[in-house]
């Protein structure tokens, strides 16, 4: 026995209370780890995304487009080893307005070398380059639509007018977390070759996707494409794909903000949970310290022992949020998400980091919540204490 | 064999003092000198003790009495290093107590005095030798040799069977027995024992203070007791009557 094994046997003193407080913080600590989910998946395609690849774009905006030569220019500048480029084509499913997914028109040689890390099965790598109309779809996005191999898909053309006929020639998957699998690809020249396409369309890209050297060269080459576009009528801006997502994410600032509060106003309303039961056994137990006074105990012993129970519901409560959390989000929960939110939440787990800082908050926080309390229990005179013995 | 002399065989503490470190029996161990202690509540100023002087000598089991109010307790609370005089000194196996800060009178009344309330005040979460087991957390002792204190300290208020048991498994004599096993596993030389059987009824409030009683006289720990029960008050040697913060 030692005051750190007391104080875990005070949590039981109450043991109505003392349950009722471990599901509050459980609950706050469930709902904490879930928004640190949102945001961290949400900031996963920053965070994993490629530091040797350069993307640029019209300098002005992404919606403008390009002059596809742009991409021969590119491959040119010093320290670029491939290039590829897309555009966006934002067709949808004719019969399914509801659904959304990101669709693109690609050279499909250089984007599979470009995105060496995209995993294509040797054959069906082999059809979708010989298949004009071939489109290779990420793994999601075809456990999500029930699409495979050689299934046929239309597509309703928004920006490029008309139906669109595809075939599934490849469906990809990738181990970086940061690939959106959830996209359809197809042949640029299928699109920009159509009859149907205005000649003001033509030859026209949405963004290029350099390889460069290394990692280091990125910020370099990014420099060079665009002081070489800097006197030509359309200027580009260039980029790392990290500093690209980032500049997306940036679009939601606001909401990430947003979320980062309440997961913080969690964290307090955990605190003064855990305050007010903390301070209430502290006044329940004045005659007891007063007890533990008068036999030897120092105000820290006492403090200690306040503090150690508090921690100790702080860590219960966590492992019950946590051990909740965990095998809901990462074995059921998580998946359905990335299924079904595939273009906000592509990799929707709980990451083992975060599931441990959650435990490491949830006894901070207590410790932090029973600061006062312990500093009052401390403190109290003897005397005073012991009065209300008899 | 007594309990004691087997306690003493055994080589566990509590014990009698060694003669040789131990002062005479006739040595003065308790002094309170001129002792005035004055409360402030408000604007008011409450003089409790007044002038007090008191003597008491190792191995003696006195007992205080008085009305409420008379000072009993703040006396107790002076000797037992729980407060300091106003003025005045009160000096206990030679040390000055009112000259000692709070943290230096918390360590010597770990090792010096052992406190049995009216109330027991024992944990609930914890079993009898637990409980007993408390006040060894502030020694150095490792935990094997603070549990064989707490049993032997179980076995001497008669207990020992009851080691495993949590407070609201005890009655209330038995708790208070706990309470005293509590206050003597340091093997301190005074117990200060404030209305010990306050809330007992009679037949256990006999075997507390036959307890305190074979403390007092087969362990030589010099008793002090304050009660309002005259029958409490016939198990002392000596009993002081304080009446308006003076002695009668």
């Amino acid at each position: 026995m030692n005051l750190a094994s007391v104080a875990v046997k005070n949590v039981g003193r109450n043991s109505f209370r003392a349950v009722l407080t471990m599901i509050g913080v459980g609950v706050a600590m469930l709902a904490f780890v879930l928004l640190r989910t949102v945001l961290s998946s949400w900031t996963m395609g920053a965070e994993y995304a490629a530091q040797d690849r350069v993307a640029s774009r019209h300098k002005i905006t992404f919606v403008m487009s390009l002059p596809k030569r742009y991409v021969e220019d590119i491959r040119g500048v010093s320290g670029v080893k491939d290039v590829t480029f897309f555009n966006w084509f934002g067709a949808r499913l004719p019969d399914r307005e509801d659904v959304f997914f990101a669709n693109m028109a690609t050279d499909p040689e250089s984007a599979l070398r470009v995105y060496d890390e995209i995993e294509v099965p040797p054959a069906q790598r082999e059809a979708w380059l010989q298949n004009r109309q071939g489109a290779l779809i990420g793994a999601q996005l075809a456990r999500q639509m029930g699409w495979k191999v050689g299934d046929k898909v239309t597509l309703a053309g928004t920006i490029y007018p008309g139906n669109w006929e595809f075939v599934i020639e490849g469906i990809y998957s990738a181990k970086r977390k940061s690939i959106d699998q959830s996209s359809f690809w197809f042949h640029y020249k299928y699109m920009n070759e159509s009859p149907t396409l205005a000649p003001a369309m033509r030859d026209q890209i949405g963004w290029t996707v350099a390889k460069v050297e290394n990692s280091d060269a990125a910020a370099r080459v990014a420099k060079l494409i665009d002081g070489m576009f800097e006197t030509r009528d359309i200027q580009t801006l260039s980029m790392s794909e990290r500093a690209l997502n980032t500049s997306f994410l940036g679009m939601f600032s606001t909401l990430l903000k947003a979320v980062d509060f309440v997961s913080i106003v969690i964290l307090v309303i955990m605190m003064l949970i855990l305050g007010n039961t903390i301070a209430m056994s502290v006044r329940e137990r004045t005659q007891e310290y007063g007890v533990l006074r008068a036999i030897g105990f120092m105000p820290k012993h006492i403090a200690t022992l306040v503090l150690g129970e508090a921690v100790a519901i702080g860590l219960a409560g966590g492992l019950l949020g946590v051990g909740i959390g965990y095998p809901l989000i990462n074995q059921g929960v998580g998946r359905f998400i990335e299924d079904n939110f595939t273009g906000m939440f592509p990799y929707f787990r709980i990451a083992e980091r975060d599931a441990l800082i959650a435990l490491g908050v949830a006894m901070v926080v207590a410790a932090v919540a029973s600061v006062l309390p312990a500093y009052n229990a401390g403190k109290l005179n003897v005397i005073d204490a012991l009065r209300r013995v008899g | 064999m007594t309990m004691a002399d087997q306690a003493r065989s055994e080589g566990l503490t509590p014990s009698p003092r060694e003669s040789g470190s131990a002062p005479k029996a006739s040595a003065v161990l308790i002094k309170v000198e001129a002792v005035d202690k004055v409360y402030q509540r408000g604007n008011e100023r409450v003089e409790v003790l007044k002038g007090l002087n008191l003597e008491v000598k190792e191995g003696a089991f006195e007992a205080l009495m008085g009305p409420s109010g008379s000072g009993k307790s703040t006396l107790l609370n002076l000797i037992g290093g729980l407060d300091r005089p106003t003025s005045g000194r009160v000096i206990v196996g030679g040390a000055d107590l009112g000259a000692m800060g709070e943290g230096e009178r918390a360590r010597w009344r770990a090792s010096n005095i052992g406190f049995v309330f009216q109330t027991y005040n024992l944990l609930p979460v914890l079993s009898a030798q637990e409980n007993v087991e408390l006040p060894l957390l502030l020694s150095r002792l490792a935990g094997a040799e603070r549990k064989r204190r707490a049993q032997v300290a179980l076995r001497v208020v008669g207990l020992e069977d009851r080691a495993g048991h949590r407070p609201d498994q005890l009655s209330g004599g038995q708790q208070q027995r706990v309470a005293i096993a509590r206050a003597i596993v340091s093997d301190p030389r005074i117990l200060v024992a404030d209305e010990p059987t306050g809330d007992l009824d009679r037949g256990s409030a006999d075997e507390v203070l036959g307890l305190l009683a074979k403390l007092n006289s087969e362990f030589n720990k010099t008793i002090l007791m304050v009660t309002h029960d005259p029958a409490a008050a016939e198990r002392a040697s000596i009993i002081h009557k304080l009446d308006k913060g003076a002695l009668a």
